[in-house]
């Protein structure tokens, strides 16, 4: 439903049932239930006043920006203006009554006027309230949207990409052994076309499997021995309970290619690619080993490498708040140790399925 | 034409050689799986054309072509790395993308025989000299260029490097002015003084200086003196 269209039948509806609630009182004032047709003509007027009085009152306060100033100066702007709508609306129902033949002379002794004008005043009142309440509420809701837009697209420009570096050049490699190992060279066309398909799709997930990601990540650690050959040595420690695990798509996939492009594709001699993982209270470590010196002094490798780590933090921060941990750093002389943290329970709802 | 293979992939290469088996003008004299074992095979072997990787352990493509006193045609391969070629002028390099399709790569050998052709016609048989045709690998932060030494007006030592003077461009090298000095055909350059090599085909006046020396000025505006005892010499050659 539109905006304007919610406002108009929220106003006709309500005023609608004001009429009503007072022809009911009238109604049960009276004797035996009579009402003249003055007095029914009468408080459906009277509602009317107040639909056009609260309307125009609208259109004033949108006129006069009071939505976008603070509480502190819209309250007595409203509390005025209320006062004075509600003395308007009694000189409407003086006007009304008139015609109608409805006139008494007691409409303008000051104990009624005071007396009815403080009715009117608490009936708009209530109406203003309602009207900024729902305002707020619908501002508030918007606001929430917009921050879980913003979350959502920050989440999506740190979703990791496989290297297209790494695509190319396992196809060269598969093209190469199609003549020298055909039999290897179709496996190697499947465990290429997993990979492609796991991160066509699970680049629109939150979160994937371990299993997944890790069987994912056999394949890449395959291609790339074909093409390293006896440069890359690969070992799996793989505790059960990990399988249990989701963790975010392509994210141990982006620090295994990072062990290899920045450590074992360095190297002439190549080096080892060890992956371990454990679960304690509820919590999965993994730990990627690999030959190589990380430089951090300075080193142009670095400051590449860092934009990827940086990613990677923000990413799991987005998920798991500060929950998750990323380390990388020298573990002795000879290898770098990547290490990740992550918890069961992620800290954001996704906001894809909303 | 007499060709090297460099890169670390074993498959990369054979891939490579099978490529080019049908090619009765390419013969592949070597392959090398670094660039340090690459720079020892080019002093031997002085290919005519390199078939390189950029991305290898140790030292890059490039890292090894700035090692090179000059380069021989060269032809790029690389997967996906449009960072790093971006950094060449246009036309100033040809690359294949792996895995290279061979109508791309019958092209760019075309295209290099053709020039090979031309080249011949118009140098000169000193083997062990360089000749204005010859090309040297220039890099500078994130620029590249092969120039050809007829471009190039002028160098200029500046402590360990030479800056090099083309077209617009002065970029610097990391090599000493008398090494180079020793590789550069007297023919068509000139040692003016102990800061400064010039291409006389760029000279375009010459005037007395101080002492017995002479001033002059290159075509492309830079203006060079020639010491004392060089003068001698440069005026015996211009009299010829």
């Amino acid at each position: 439903m539109n905006k304007t269209k919610l406002y108009w039948s929220l106003q006709i509806g309500g005023w609608t049932t004001y009429a009503l609630f007072q022809l009911l009182i009238a109604g049960l004032q009276s004797e035996l239930f009579q009402l003249t047709f003055r007095q029914v003509t009468f408080l459906i007027l009277e509602a009317a006043v107040f639909l056009l009085a609260t309307h125009l009152f609208r259109n004033f306060i949108i006129y006069k920006g009071w939505l976008e100033i603070g509480m502190r100066r819209l309250i007595p702007r409203v509390l005025v203006a209320v006062v004075v709508l509600a003395f308007l609306v009694y000189l409407g129902r003086i006007s009304i009554s008139f015609p109608i033949g409805l006139f008494n002379k007691e409409a303008f002794n000051p104990a009624t006027i005071g007396a009815l004008v403080a009715v009117y005043t608490f009936i708009i009142f209530l109406w203003v309230l309602l009207y900024l309440i729902y305002h707020y509420f619908e501002r508030y809701n918007l606001a929430l949207k917009h921050q879980a837009a913003i979350h959502e697209i920050e989440l999506n420009n740190l979703k990791a990409q496989l290297n297209p570096h790494f695509i190319f050049n396992a196809l060269n490699s598969i093209r190469a052994l199609v003549e020298e190992e055909p039999k290897k060279s179709k496996m190697a066309i499947n465990q290429l076309s997993n990979i492609l398909r796991n991160a066509l799709t699970t680049d629109k997930k939150r979160l994937t499997h371990f299993g997944e990601e890790l069987s994912m990540v056999k394949d890449y650690l395959g291609l790339e021995t074909i093409r390293f050959e006896e440069r890359l040595n690969t070992s799996f420690e793989i505790d059960p309970e990990s399988y249990n695990f989701q963790i975010p798509p392509l994210m141990l996939q982006t620090l295994v290619e990072n062990a290899i492009k920045h450590g074992i594709s360095r190297l002439k001699k190549g080096g080892n690619i060890s992956i371990n993982t454990s679960v304690h209270a509820g919590v999965l470590a993994i730990r990627i080993r690999n030959t190589g010196q990380m430089k951090t002094l300075n080193g142009k490798d670095y400051g590449a490498r860092g934009l990827g780590l940086k990613n990677t933090n923000q990413r799991l921060r987005l998920i798991y708040g500060d929950d998750a941990h990323f380390h990388i750093a020298n573990e002795n002389d000879e290898t770098v140790l990547t290490e990740l943290i992550i918890p069961q329970k992620i800290y954001y709802e996704d906001t894809n399925n909303r | 034409m007499r060709t090297l293979i460099i890169d670390d992939e074993r498959l990369a290469r054979k891939e490579l050689m099978s490529l080019l088996e049908d090619h009765k003008d390419i013969e592949i004299i070597g392959e090398a799986s670094n660039a340090d074992d690459a720079v020892k095979m080019i002093d031997e072997l002085n290919p005519d054309l390199l078939l390189l990787d950029i991305q290898m352990p140790g030292k890059s493509g490039f890292d090894l072509l700035q090692m090179l006193d000059f380069t021989p045609a060269v032809i790029f391969t690389t997967a996906y790395d449009e960072y790093a070629l971006k950094a060449f002028e246009v036309n100033a390099l040809d690359y294949l993308l792996k895995p290279i399709q061979e109508e791309r790569l019958n092209e760019s050998i075309a295209k290099l025989l053709k020039m090979e052709e031309q080249k011949e016609k118009s140098t000169s048989s000193d083997e062990k000299k360089l000749g204005l045709s010859d090309q040297v690998f220039v890099k500078d932060g994130d620029r590249c260029w092969f120039v050809k030494l007829s471009e190039i007006r002028l160098f200029e030592s500046d402590g360990n490097y030479i800056k090099v003077y083309f077209e617009n461009f002065k970029p610097m090298i990391h090599k000493s002015l008398n090494a180079l000095d020793e590789k550069l055909d007297d023919r068509s350059f000139f040692r003016a003084s102990r800061k400064h090599i010039i291409n006389l085909s760029w000279l375009e006046t010459i005037e007395p200086w101080f002492n017995g020396g002479l001033m002059v000025k290159l075509k492309g505006g830079e203006k060079v003196e020639v010491s004392r005892r060089q003068a001698a010499k440069f005026k015996d050659m211009m009299s010829l």
